[in-house]
């Protein structure tokens, strides 16, 4: 006892040491050294984005750290004015939570209040064209040689994209949003993400996916988001695909091996012809070998594209799944894009690294689906009602 | 598996060569056995290094100097080549890019056609391929067409993730040092105990 008592007392003379030591930094630092600053950062729970707009959120913005991709299918015989119903349902609870108020009916109200800048945004597909009795603006993809889709991760009728910077924030509206359509729709598929957690690095700071490559350098930015991304009504496109990493054999490559199947650097993003991750890739220089620096059959070589009307504005989300008996993971990306238009920007981009990319031996598209993404609403109408109104 | 095997052999016989029916000298032939297995072993584990695809022909060849511009420059590798991933890059000597066709691939081959006859002077032929592992293999050489204005550059060739060809045989050194200390442990080594 004594001894657990000295330690106790020694304890709280060295926290009473480094509080003063404390108090003396801060009061060399400031003439109020009143108290510890710490706190007036603790903005990233409270922080929201605005629900209602002509164009709907969680699209431009920096993306949060956590995702859930939700997919639901509509049961034969969803007509035109169910679809209105469930809209409703779905936008006002969404405005709600997204401004930290508990959705209508919340069973646990008490999670509502940090939004953490939660968006909700919603996708519409084919199917929910198709029973509204309305023309689709968009269409399934094509097939390409690479893919190895599964029924689980593909597809859908309505799509909620429901993003925030905490995992139980997007867990919480999973469920309440989840519930509001469970009457007109059954889920299709859930898929989770995450990027960095708030904090770790600057909001524009391009981010690195699972198999530690920087993953969106090229992704329009500022002014050159809206010529690819929104039509003039306030709509856009949504393309999701789950690429499975094969990691194991990602990992048998040496660096370079896998700079020359990407065409970067791995540490600093930038392309084998430059030095700084945003140079602008050289395809016409030659390196000390007379090889081309960047070589023909890269991922950034095969992907690339100039004019900033057809550029892809990447979204993406890791996934890490639990590992089999075997020890090996189930890691991948939730490859997310916002184009004007999936014919025009994604399906020549998509072709092209379907037909030649070296990245294929390591990534394998095993889900897909495509949405309209319709405009915005104000505080008085619901998502789609320019559409299915 | 290649492994596995001769040393689980290895493991069963050496309580038999050490029973006392055993004679002598087939006690030591099992022990000579055993040592040539793990060295083949070792070998064995370090042949991966050698699977990657590698030029094994050219035409023109390596430094050949030519009297005429060259019709096709023609590469031909070790394993037969994924035809999506083939780079050949013909440059003159001040580094420029000289116009040619897109490969075409056969089999273990490649093949490019000069856009337009090449004058007197040196070139360099750059390849860049993908095993079927996924390795990038890449490198280069010269050649010469017309009387050379300047003496031929050494080839370079090289896998760019894969080691330099001192350091696999270094490797080799190393590993056949191990096999033979291996080998003399096992021989002699039992001797000291009681």
């Amino acid at each position: 006892m004594t001894s657990r008592r000295h330690l106790l007392t020694g304890a709280a003379a060295a926290g009473l040491g480094a509080a003063a030591g404390g108090g003396l930094v801060a009061a060399a630092r400031s003439d109020t050294p009143t108290s510890v600053a710490a706190v007036e950062s603790l903005t990233t729970g409270t922080s929201t984005v605005p629900f209602y707009g002509p164009r709907q959120a969680g699209v431009a913005e920096d993306p949060p750290a956590h995702a859930a991709f939700v997919a639901f299918t509509l049961p034969a015989g969803t007509d035109r004015r169910a679809l209105g119903r469930m809209m409703r349902l779905l936008s006002d609870d969404a405005g709600r939570l997204t401004q930290g108020v508990p959705a209508l009916g919340d069973t646990d109200a008490t999670l509502a209040p940090l939004p953490s800048r939660l968006t909700v945004t919603f996708g519409f597909g084919t199917g929910l064209y198709r029973a509204a009795g309305l023309e689709s603006p968009v269409a399934d993809l094509p097939k390409f040689k690479i893919d190895r889709l599964e029924q689980r991760w593909s597809g859908g009728d309505l799509l909620l994209q429901i993003c925030a910077d905490d995992p139980l924030t997007v867990a919480h509206t999973q469920r309440m949003l989840i519930k509001d359509a469970r009457p007109f729709a059954a889920v299709r598929w859930v898929q989770q993400g995450f990027r960095r957690s708030p904090g770790v690095q600057a909001p524009e700071h391009t981010q690195r996916n699972v198999m530690g490559q920087l993953d969106g350098t090229a992704n329009p930015r500022g002014a050159e988001i809206d010529p690819a991304v929104w039509n003039d009504d306030g709509s856009t496109t949504l393309v999701v695909r789950r690429m499975r990493a094969e990691i194991e054999k990602w990992d048998i490559l040496s660096v370079a091996d896998k700079e020359n199947a990407v065409g970067r650097r791995l540490d600093s993003g930038a392309p084998l012809s430059g030095t700084q991750e945003h140079d602008e890739p050289d395809f016409t220089k030659l390196d000390a070998s007379g090889l081309p620096a960047m070589p023909d059959f890269s991922h950034v070589t095969r992907a690339r594209v100039t004019d900033p009307s057809l550029k892809l504005l990447r979204r993406p989300y890791n996934y890490d799944g639990v590992p089999n008996a075997a020890g090996q993971p189930d890691s991948g990306l939730i490859f997310a894009s916002y184009q004007k238009d999936v014919a025009r920007q994604f399906i020549p981009i998509q072709q092209r690294l379907a037909d030649k990319d070296v990245l294929n031996e390591w990534i394998t598209p095993i889900g897909s689906a495509v949405f309209a993404i319709p405009p915005g609403c104000t505080d008085a109408g619901w998502i789609g009602d320019q559409v299915l109104g | 598996m290649r492994l596995v095997s001769p040393l689980a052999r290895g493991a069963r016989l050496r309580p038999l060569s050490s029973g006392p029916a055993a004679p002598p000298h087939a006690a030591g032939v099992r022990r000579f056995l055993v040592a040539a297995v793990a060295f083949v072993a070792v070998l064995a584990v370090a042949s991966p290094a050698w699977a990657h695809a590698q030029l094994v022909a050219a035409t023109p060849s390596q430094d050949a100097t030519l009297t005429a511009s060259p019709a096709t420059v023609e590469l031909t590798f070790s394993e037969d080549l994924n035809p999506e991933f083939v780079t050949v890059a013909l440059s003159n000597a001040t580094r420029q890019r000289l116009p040619t066709s897109t490969p075409s691939v056969a089999g273990p081959t490649a093949t490019v056609t000069p856009g337009g006859p090449l004058v007197d002077g040196v070139y360099t032929v750059a390849y860049r391929v993908v095993s079927a592992d996924g390795h990038t293999v890449q490198g280069s050489y010269d050649f010469t067409v017309g009387t050379p204005a300047q003496p031929v550059a050494a080839a370079r060739a090289s896998t760019p993730s894969g080691l330099p060809w001192f350091v696999l045989a270094g490797l080799g050194v190393l590993g056949l040092a191990l096999a033979g200390a291996a080998a003399y442990f096992y021989a002699f080594g039992r001797r000291k105990r009681p």
